[in-house]
């Protein structure tokens, strides 16, 4: 499309499924208008906003799509078909998504038709390289597949908190994953990437929480693969979770991308943290994302070598007072101007300084930050139940962990490049993920962060009673994501193919 | 009823791929077509309602009005409309109100010129929200196709003989327009390609069972019943004329099993023409699909909903040119159809119409139906803008029936 104005008025409707509901005769209309057509003038004012994004819908009726119109051509062939919500009152057109169909595959749509399937936010179609990105969330996935549906139900707060912390959080990764060398990395569908993982990240994060999305006052995303060179990601994940108050067709809230390599997000954690802890601040709740669709050169070409480890994936975390489920105590950050990892504007694939990317770069860094937030705290490596670290390959994490003096069992659970790859801005976030998931009470954690370029961030967090508790809301973990019989794994042809989206 | 609208003459192109020449030239060709069939000279013209689709996008022409002013040096009303029946429609109406005694109505569409790209031009204009979400022209009529068995509990055996049916269709109108030296395609085929096209496809319809994309254009001379004989001993009488609406966004329509759109216009111009339903012997519906054929004769009336497949099957066993329903003799689609005729899709109404007129003059050669040894009486045509979003129903018949 080369209309930004039609492009604007079909994201803002399909990124969310806008849809609406007449409140005097109860029929709903996709999408969003400003009268029933059953009701007429009388009805103006009266049509409630809906949203389907957190729906599950059913699959009525599917076709095979293997001659697509141009624009969606890269997806191959696809499954496409009606989708009917709240029993029938809402039907939509859609496509399934995440879903490989081989040449000479025979799909038997009678299996897909009467399944339940979850809207997902995606790239809509393909454009040349120069044009905005067109998105949409009439994309689904089987409910019964990768992604089970998870209700998004806002809870009250039943306790406030003196300092602030982490009032819960969510990981998006795909359900596609190549596998060598004993390392498996997760992998994007033709139609994800930096921006559309943030997204679903975020909406996990929300659901996680239970607060209304509306209390949120601020979103930062971390990321060093957004498509754009100029263009926020965080203005699209505000729109289409709707943070902040709307007001018309914009969002009262403040959202910002930040870069600095993989600890874009991470960094943001104490700005977050000290924006709700404000002491006059309206912002109830602050997110964070870091997300990333790694890159690398194809092996074999200059900086291939990161193409054994790279990822794809998004972390999203909610800092408040409330209802927290770890406290932020403390943290210690490093910076140095130290060429370890870069990537000039305008080319693909990053570089990096080879052997010096170790010594000089990572390892200084990380035990500088994280020795010296343990200095500040009083605190002995024994003292700390887990200790994370970015993992940009799977030896890093553990050398460092091992000069620092922690054990085995205190970080080895925090060890996700081995199933996701090196995600990036995600990858510490997603280490704390898994800490998270399993952590008890009162236990204490150290997440030290690292950015090529360089520099560390390492906070000391400290889990509150309400972690187990809230865990109930979370059916997506990192072990569901991990051990899950729907994970595709595909050969890398055509994860390449995949990686360079639509 | 002297202001009763006539068909005094028509004219069409061949349809198919018209590669050298401009959309206008196939215009001015209809048009010669249908004024020496009349000996109307364009000085007579009092308006012309035209009809295109597509021609800004696929040919870049906006005010495809004023290339007509420039070829034919005419400054009288021009008016564009997306379908033929469209343009028919109101002329019909400034016919009646006397605003205007002699009235040409044509189409042209020029869809090869944007060969790469119109499917997604068609898809985008046809059913946006569809188009967004991966939705392609011919995977409506799949889901349609679906939701009818589904609806109509068509299953094992049964599923079988509908899935024949539809073919059977396909093989028919090949045949039809083998006799049609206007028609896109010329060639025989049997259940055997239809069949062979749908496996290839992985579902349930194929290349043999969507209409083609087409170049070409139509047109036709429309006078108030008391001017008609001045030009032809056989003027066609506008009998019924009507049309209705459905939503664009396929999915959102209440039934997905049929066009709601044609069953309003078609009971209105029923009781417009003042006839019953079985008088109609033949009938050019809009088969942009082997189920749009199936669904069309449905959706008129011809059958009840979920059975016009066992009459398809049933008369095509040892085809005769018709199908059977209510115990009566249906031509439907003898020019071939859109499958095989071919489909430009703003001059498809009116290679409809000039087959009906056509038939009801006794003029079509190789294809002229007779029922009980006589001409048919009435005949209607069925054209859809879209995937049945404004139905377009057109009575026709060879005289005025007095009230």
């Amino acid at each position: 499309m080369s209309s930004e104005p039609i492009e604007r008025r079909v994201s803002y409707i399909g990124d969310t499924l806008r849809a609406c509901r007449c409140s005097i005769c109860g029929q709903e209309y996709f999408d969003a208008r400003d009268y029933c057509g059953n009701c007429g003038r009388k009805s103006f004012g009266k049509m409630q906003n809906i949203n389907l994004f957190y729906d599950k819908g059913k699959l009525e009726f599917c076709t095979l799509v293997n001659e697509p119109t141009n624009k969606f051509r890269k997806l191959g062939s696809y499954i496409y078909g009606i989708i009917s919500f709240h029993d029938g009152k809402i039907r939509v057109p859609g496509r399934l998504t995440d879903q490989i169909i081989k040449e000479d595959e025979l799909v038997d749509f009678s299996d897909l038709e009467g399944r339940e399937v979850i809207p997902r936010f995606r790239r809509r179609y393909s454009v040349s390289a120069t044009e905005v990105i067109p998105t949409i969330s009439l994309a689904f996935t089987l409910a019964d597949e990768y992604y089970p549906h998870q209700e998004y139900k806002i809870v009250p707060s039943s306790k406030e908190y003196d300092t602030p912390g982490i009032v819960g959080y969510g990981v998006y990764t795909s359900r596609f994953r190549i596998k060598e060398n004993r390392i498996e990395r997760a992998v994007p569908f033709i139609d994800e990437d930096s921006v559309t993982a943030a997204v679903e990240a975020g909406k996990m994060a929300l659901i996680h929480s239970a607060i209304d999305s509306s209390l949120v006052g601020k979103v930062y995303v971390g990321s060093e693969s957004n498509p754009y060179a100029v263009k926020p990601i965080a203005s699209k994940v505000a729109q289409v979770l709707r943070l902040g108050k709307e007001e018309e067709d914009m969002q009262a809230v403040d959202a910002i991308d930040t870069e600095f390599a993989c600890k874009a997000a991470s960094s943001m954690f104490k700005d977050a943290a000290s924006l709700v802890n404000y002491y006059d601040s309206e912002i109830k709740y602050a997110m964070v994302i870091g997300s990333d669709n790694s890159q690398a050169a194809p092996k074999g070409c200059p900086g291939g070598e990161l193409d054994d480890f790279v990822g794809f994936g998004g972390s999203a975390y909610i800092f408040g007072k409330t209802d927290l489920i770890a406290k932020i105590e403390g943290w210690y950050s490093i910076t140095s101007d130290t060429p370890d990892f870069w990537r000039r504007d305008g080319q693909p694939f990053p570089l990096h300084g080879g052997r010096f990317t170790g010594d000089p770069a990572y390892f200084k860094h990380v035990k500088k930050a994280t020795e010296k937030l343990m200095e500040k705290c009083n605190l002995k490596p024994i003292d700390i139940d887990y200790f994370i670290t970015h993992q940009p390959n799977p030896r890093f994490p553990v050398k460092v962990a091992a000069q620092l003096g922690f054990k085995e069992d205190q970080y080895s659970i925090s060890l996700q490049v081995n199933k996701f790859g090196n995600t990036y801005s995600g990858c510490s976030p997603i280490g704390l993920a898994a800490v998270l998931d399993i952590a008890k009470p009162e236990d204490l954690i150290i997440v030290t962060s690292y950015g090529s370029g360089a520099g560390s961030d390492s906070y000391l967090l400290r889990t509150t009673s309400q972690i187990r508790e809230k865990r109930e809301r979370q059916k997506i973990n990192i072990k569901s994501q991990t051990e899950n019989q729907f994970i595709k794994f595909v050969d890398y042809t055509t994860y390449r193919r995949l990686k360079l989206g639509m | 009823m002297q202001n009763n609208p006539a068909i005094v003459a028509v004219g069409r192109t061949k349809f198919g791929e018209h590669y050298g020449k401009k959309p206008e030239q196939l215009i001015e060709e209809a048009w010669l077509t249908a004024s020496n069939e009349c000996s109307l000279e364009r000085k007579n013209l009092e308006a012309c309602y035209l009809s295109d689709c597509f021609l800004p996008i696929t040919n870049k022409l906006g005010l495809e009005e004023g290339f007509l002013s420039e070829l034919t040096q005419l400054h009288v009303p021009m008016e564009v409309t997306s379908s033929v029946s469209a343009a028919l429609l109101a002329a019909c109406n400034a016919i009646k109100a006397g605003v205007y005694n002699t009235v040409l109505v044509g189409g042209i569409e020029k869809m090869t010129d944007r060969w790469d790209k119109i499917r997604d031009d068609l898809m985008l204009l046809e059913d946006p929200w569809s188009y967004y979400a991966g939705g392609t022209p011919e995977a409506n009529h799949e889901l349609m196709l679906r939701a009818y068995i589904k609806k109509h509990n068509v299953s094992g055996d049964d599923l079988d003989k509908l899935n024949l049916a539809l073919a059977k269709i396909s093989v028919k109108n090949h045949a039809q327009a083998l006799k049609n030296k206007f028609a896109q395609f010329h060639r025989r085929i049997t259940i055997e390609h239809v069949l062979s096209a749908r496996k290839n496809a992985r579902k349930l319809l194929g290349l043999y069972d969507f209409a083609p994309i087409s170049d070409g254009a139509s047109a036709l001379i429309l006078t108030n019943a008391s001017l008609a004989n001045r030009f032809t001993d056989q003027p066609i009488y506008v009998l019924g004329e009507s049309s209705a609406t459905d939503f664009i966004t396929f999915p959102s329509r209440r039934d997905l099993t049929g066009f709601s759109a044609t069953r309003i216009a078609m009971k209105k111009a029923l009781k417009m023409a003042e006839i019953p339903l079985i008088d109609i012997g033949i009938a050019e519906v809009y088969d942009q699909s082997t189920v749009m054929e199936l669904i069309s004769i449905e959706d008129l009336g011809f059958c009840e909903a979920g059975t016009a497949w066992r009459n398809i099957r049933g008369t095509c066993d040892n085809y005769e040119g018709y199908y059977e329903v209510n115990g009566t003799k249906l031509f439907v689609n003898t020019n071939g159809g859109l499958k095989a005729d071919g489909n430009p899709i703003g001059a498809t109404g009116g290679a409809q119409i000039f087959e009906v007129v056509k038939q009801l003059k006794n003029q079509a050669g190789d294809r002229q139906v007779m029922i009980d040894n006589n001409i048919p009486k009435f005949g209607c045509v069925q054209e859809l803008e879209g995937f049945g979003t404004k139905a377009y129903i057109t009575i026709l018949g060879g005289e005025i029936i007095e009230q």
